[in-house]
């Protein structure tokens, strides 16, 4: 989507390189073995990726909206977060950062009690190995969670669980977590 | 017997698959490919493990050609160029390429608009038995292809071997 407040040219590097970005994120996912939609084309001219469609998936966010609705949620909630903890592990460890991760960007493929998890939209990843990104990957996610989606401080304390487990590299990411939390509330870093 | 297929993203543009089976002519036939006299892509079937591999090749293909931004000479040296997994274009000939010792061939042929493709004058020319596309499976080294475009066992779990190839085949550019 042209945001019309940018220089041409600029715009125009920007796109592309966001385009090459998504579709290099999307390979590296998929050699990893990270469950994220096939790239079937890429139109270097108007910066547009074709993407394999996931028919009947719904969104993370509409299944945990829909599960809450219906009261029936705290152990399946649980699941899904050990699940989706240990998706976002398997993706950082490829030092892979998401950039926007949310409820949203995650999708569900049917059958949905299967919880096979699909990550989407990378139009924002980049590649890092610094825990302070990873950190920040979450912390979105985190922000995103508890602002959408009621009462599952419970649910993302299991994510993160799940996650600290299944990365081999995530005690100086859940580290930088807690700092980036403590950033986010107070303004000054003057200690 | 041949496939036809529209392309979604370029309406009017028409590709054609034709499959032979127990051919005799391989050597004449990428002669003629290369001297240009004769029209189509001429692919090895045991590199291509479903005929919408062939269609993604294709579809790029035609892009690249309508932009002027091919790598290789002509639409059909595109096609198969954009099969490999790599950038590199003698081996794309060599892996995906018709080989002078080949027992079956795979011709690709694409039509933009008005013109008709001539079968019967492609077919005439072919000194072997044309086949089914249903048969391609048969003719798949699915050993080889995994082999060649570095397929990961955990990516095997997420998809299918289609899947590894044709996200291969769009994103090298990036690469």
């Amino acid at each position: 989507i042209p945001k019309r407040y940018r220089h041409p040219a600029l715009e125009e590097r920007l796109s592309r390189r966001r385009t090459a970005q998504e579709a290099r994120s999307l390979l590296r996912c998929r050699r990893a073995g990270i469950s994220a939609p096939v790239v079937y084309f890429v139109d270097y001219v108007t910066n547009s990726i074709y993407l394999e469609d996931i028919v009947d998936s719904i969104t993370v966010q509409d299944h945990i909206n829909s599960l809450q609705q219906s009261g029936n949620d705290t152990s399946s909630l649980l699941v899904l977060a050990e699940k989706m903890g240990e998706l976002l592990a398997r993706m950082h460890d490829e030092d892979l950062i998401h950039g926007d991760l949310t409820t949203s960007n995650i999708l569900l493929r049917p059958p949905t009690e299967k919880l096979d998890l699909m990550l989407i939209d990378f139009g924002l990843s980049f590649i890092s190995g610094l825990p302070e990104d990873k950190g920040v990957d979450l912390y979105v996610l985190e922000k995103a969670f508890l602002s959408t989606h009621p009462d599952t401080e419970a649910m993302f304390k299991t994510l993160l669980k799940t996650y600290a487990a299944t990365s081999k590299k995530s005690g100086p990411v859940i580290k930088r977590l807690d700092e980036v939390r403590l950033r986010g509330r107070k303004r000054s870093m003057i200690g | 017997m041949a496939l036809r297929h529209q392309l979604e993203l370029f309406p009017g543009c028409g590709v054609t698959l034709l499959l032979f089976d127990r051919l005799r002519n391989a050597a004449a036939l990428r002669k003629k490919a290369m001297e240009g006299s004769m029209e189509g892509a001429f692919i090895n079937p045991a590199m291509i493990v479903d005929p919408f591999q062939i269609l993604v090749a294709a579809n790029k293909a035609v892009h690249l050609h309508k932009i002027g931004k091919m790598k290789t000479r002509t639409l059909y040296s595109e096609i198969i160029f954009s099969l490999s997994p790599n950038n590199n274009i003698s081996d794309a000939f060599k892996k995906f390429g018709i080989s002078d010792s080949d027992t079956s061939v795979l011709i690709v042929l694409v039509t933009d608009g008005e013109k008709t493709v001539n079968v019967e004058d492609i077919a005439s020319q072919v000194e072997g038995q044309q086949v089914s596309l249903d048969e391609l499976p048969r003719l798949t080294d699915t050993d080889k292809i995994k082999k060649l475009y570095k397929i990961t066992p955990q990516e095997e779990k997420i998809g299918t071997l289609l899947d590894s190839i044709v996200c291969r085949m769009s994103t090298k550019d990036v690469l």
